[in-house]
């Protein structure tokens, strides 16, 4: 447990108490601020500060609705996948797969710059290409951005979460499914009513890790803000931290932030976990 | 089960321990500089511009004499990450001596305690030469915070050859402007009169400072922010109605498309800066003899009662950083950069600027220097110097500017994309300035569509 609870403490509890620590205090000037700066103790102000921005909430409410789009398309994209790769239906299956892993290999940005190319009229062929049928889509627009991005990730983060799933159903007991073969369910029943409740835990872990991974997007629209003003500055909740520390020179309020998305990821990931566990006695507990 | 919950509780919170993390490590300033600490030799001063003609500049002022040696480093201009690179420097304590800063970002970096308070190093002579409504915007509390290069009042650039082909009046106030932007888009009906820019943040706050806007207020040693006061209302309204009309395009203004629209024609003029008039001649050669420059329309009441206003759009200043050691010498080039003609003139033969001179006794260089060519020969110093006597004295940047204007834009960008109104965008910036100003612990109030 010793090289465990080192790194524990190195990479996780100082840096936390470090933020706690700093979003405490700010470099304070009385009056207009043209005074000499002082390191004061600030209290709670840098985080009523933040839960009062309508940029924070907005970021915040960015990132809801994005997990809302996100998580349950990649649990039943990467679960379809998965099914259909262990079932067999698919012809050259190390083919697919490698086809299918190989975007998570490609750096978040990289694949951001890629997707911007097809996303960029006058660049796109794609675009292009509709064009010709008279069709203008604006990906970049207001009301598509946010697909645009969900469409991104989930180029990026399906092959990794369908071998996730893969591997889980290969662990199945084979007996499992002769047994359901013999008492006559047909290939969908068999994944739908045999393997798929026996994956569950897989399921969790998938919906867990993107729920983590969401509330923390930043490279993506970071880059898309480059090029659409659609997406501002303060876009997500991590856009914000960084905007914070680095535009407006305001480590305590950063640091406030960052307090405040990690709160609202354990209690997201708690519920979460709450949920799950319930669901999965509620069965159970109707059977007795 | 429990001991499952543990781990994904652990493992969330790893996690999200990361981002934490990540997001406050700053990435250091760069680029030590090479100071001169012993007393042989020339004084060596770094000086960080993003302005055109900077480096002829420098080299004049090199050759001029040799007990000062500045290093020019040309960066990136502050929106695209200048200001960034100068406030991790000044963190890190290697500022360059001599840095150049906009107006609206002067309050931030005086209240971060990057530039020096400049008062007691300047000359009297310096002082008297500046133009009044130039210096005020770059004092507080008495003091002086940095020195004004150019004071930049808004004209409208216009396409002379376009108005005269169809017969259509340059307006004069803004009611003859609704009209013209009428009359262009009738007699051409893929064309505007001008671009109401989402990316132009401070074209509203200009547009605002003509009316009497006062988004901020120090008068009484509080910040007291009223974007939404009754002229700004006045003026969004206005840009609201000819949105809604479609007599304007809505779209970005500084970017590739914004110039290629001007370069097809589509629009016949822009509201900007005078610096403009040196922009505009760099990005389209091809118009040469095609322009004019009008002075921005004016609201008719002020007309009325013989009292035009303007506001500024760009402009920059030169500030001396906390790190210099040698504040000293800083000023002296500042002070020669600022306003001896010798400056100005490498400056403006570059052939791609019209900044104004915040200093007096400059016109006959300047207006020397410059090629009118573009603007079929037009006298336009003559104009600059009048609209420049009509800048408002009644207006201040606020503190943190930057996130202002571009929360701002934020807004407009939206609504350029069908979400959202002018005043919708004013809104949103006032109400998320607001936490930042409190957070900093300036004192700072709201005053809600405040009267005046």
């Amino acid at each position: 447990m010793a090289p465990f609870l080192v790194l524990l403490v190195v990479v996780f509890l100082v840096p936390v108490g470090g933020a706690v620590w700093l979003s405490f205090f700010s470099d304070d000037q009385p009056g207009l601020g043209f005074g000499p700066e002082r390191t004061v103790f600030a209290g709670l102000r840098s985080y009523e500060a933040v839960l009062s921005d309508p940029t924070f909430l907005a970021g915040l409410g960015t990132a809801a609705l994005y997990c809302l789009v996100y998580i349950p398309l990649m649990v039943v994209a990467a679960l379809a996948l998965g099914l259909l790769l262990d079932s067999g239906a698919v012809r050259l299956r190390r083919t697919a797969q490698l086809a299918l892993f190989l975007p998570h290999a490609v750096p978040g940005i990289i694949a951001a710059i890629i997707w911007l190319y097809l996303y960029t009229p006058g660049l796109s062929p794609v675009l292009d290409l509709l064009a010709k049928a008279d069709l203008t889509v604006d990906f970049l627009g207001v009301h598509l951005v946010l697909p645009s991005i969900v469409n991104i990730a989930v180029w990026s983060n399906l092959g990794y979460n369908v071998i996730i799933f893969y591997a889980a159903l290969q662990a199945v007991p084979r007996e499992v499914i002769e047994a359901a073969v013999v008492d006559g369910a047909g290939p969908v029943r068999t994944a739908l009513q045999v393997k798929v409740p026996l994956v569950r835990s897989s399921a969790v872990m998938v919906m867990m890790f993107t729920l983590i991974w969401s509330l923390q997007l930043f490279t993506e629209p970071m880059l898309l803000s480059q090029s659409t003003p659609v997406v501002g500055s303060r876009f997500t909740p991590n856009m914000y931290i960084y905007d914070a520390a680095f535009t407006r020179n305001n480590y305590g309020l950063a640091a406030a932030a960052s307090v405040v998305l990690l709160v609202v990821t354990i209690a997201l990931s708690y519920g979460l976990s709450r949920w799950t566990n319930r669901a999965a006695r509620a069965p159970e507990e109707a059977a007795r | 089960m429990h001991a499952r919950r543990i781990r994904i509780a652990l493992t969330a919170l790893a996690t999200a321990a990361l981002l934490v993390t990540t997001a406050c490590t700053g990435s250091g300033g760069e680029g030590a500089d090479a100071r001169n600490s012993l007393g042989d030799g020339p004084v060596h001063l770094t000086f960080w511009s993003s302005l055109r003609g900077s480096q002829e500049v420098v080299d004049a002022f090199n050759k001029s004499q040799d007990r000062i040696r500045v290093d020019f480093e040309q960066v990136p201009s502050g929106q695209l990450g200048g200001y960034a690179k100068l406030s991790n420097a000044a963190r890190a304590g290697n500022a360059p001596d001599v840095a150049t800063i906009e107006y609206p970002q002067v309050p931030g970096f005086a209240i971060d305690g990057v530039a020096r308070d400049l008062t007691p190093l300047m000359s009297d002579r310096l002082r008297s030469k500046l133009l009044p409504q130039a210096l005020a915007l770059t004092t507080f509390e008495k003091r002086t915070f940095s020195v004004p290069q150019d004071v930049e009042p808004m004209v409208y650039l216009y396409r002379r050859d376009l108005f005269k082909k169809h017969g259509i009046k340059v307006p004069r106030t803004w009611e003859e402007f609704e009209k013209a932007a009428a009359q262009v888009k009738r007699a051409e009906p893929g064309s505007r009169i001008a671009t109401f820019p989402t990316d132009g943040g401070h074209h509203l706050a200009g547009f605002a400072w003509q009316a009497g806007a006062r988004w901020f207020d120090t008068s009484d040693s509080t910040w007291t922010v009223s974007m939404t006061d009754k002229p700004t209302r006045k003026v969004t309204s206005y840009w609201q109605r000819l949105i809604d009309r479609k007599l304007v395009f809505l779209n970005s203004v500084d970017t590739q498309a914004g110039t290629a629209q001007v370069g097809r024609g589509e629009v016949f003029g822009k509201l900007t800066g005078a610096w403009d008039a040196g922009g505009t001649m760099a990005a389209q050669p091809a118009q040469k003899g095609k322009w004019g420059v009008a002075p921005l329309p004016q609201w008719e009441r002020d007309l009325k009662r013989g009292k035009p206003r303007v506001g500024t759009h760009g402009g920059s200043t030169f500030a001396v950083t906390k790190d210099s050691e040698h504040p000293k010498e800083a000023m002296e080039f500042i002070e020669w950069q600022v306003s001896s003609p010798a400056s100005w003139r490498a400056r403006l033969s570059s052939g791609i600027s019209s900044q104004y001179p915040a200093a007096k006794g400059l016109l006959p260089v300047v207006r020397k220097a410059m090629d009118t060519d573009f603007f079929a020969g037009q006298d336009i110093y003559r104009l600059f110097r009048r609209e420049a006597g009509h800048i408002s004295r009644d207006w201040t940047w606020g503190p943190r500017m930057t996130a202002t204007l571009k929360t701002l834009q934020d807004g407009l960008a939206r609504a350029g994309g069908g979400d959202g109104t002018v005043l919708g965008a004013v809104e949103e910036a006032q109400r998320s300035t607001m936490p930042d100003l409190k957070s900093l612990g300036l004192d700072a109030r709201l005053r809600e569509g405040g009267r005046r």
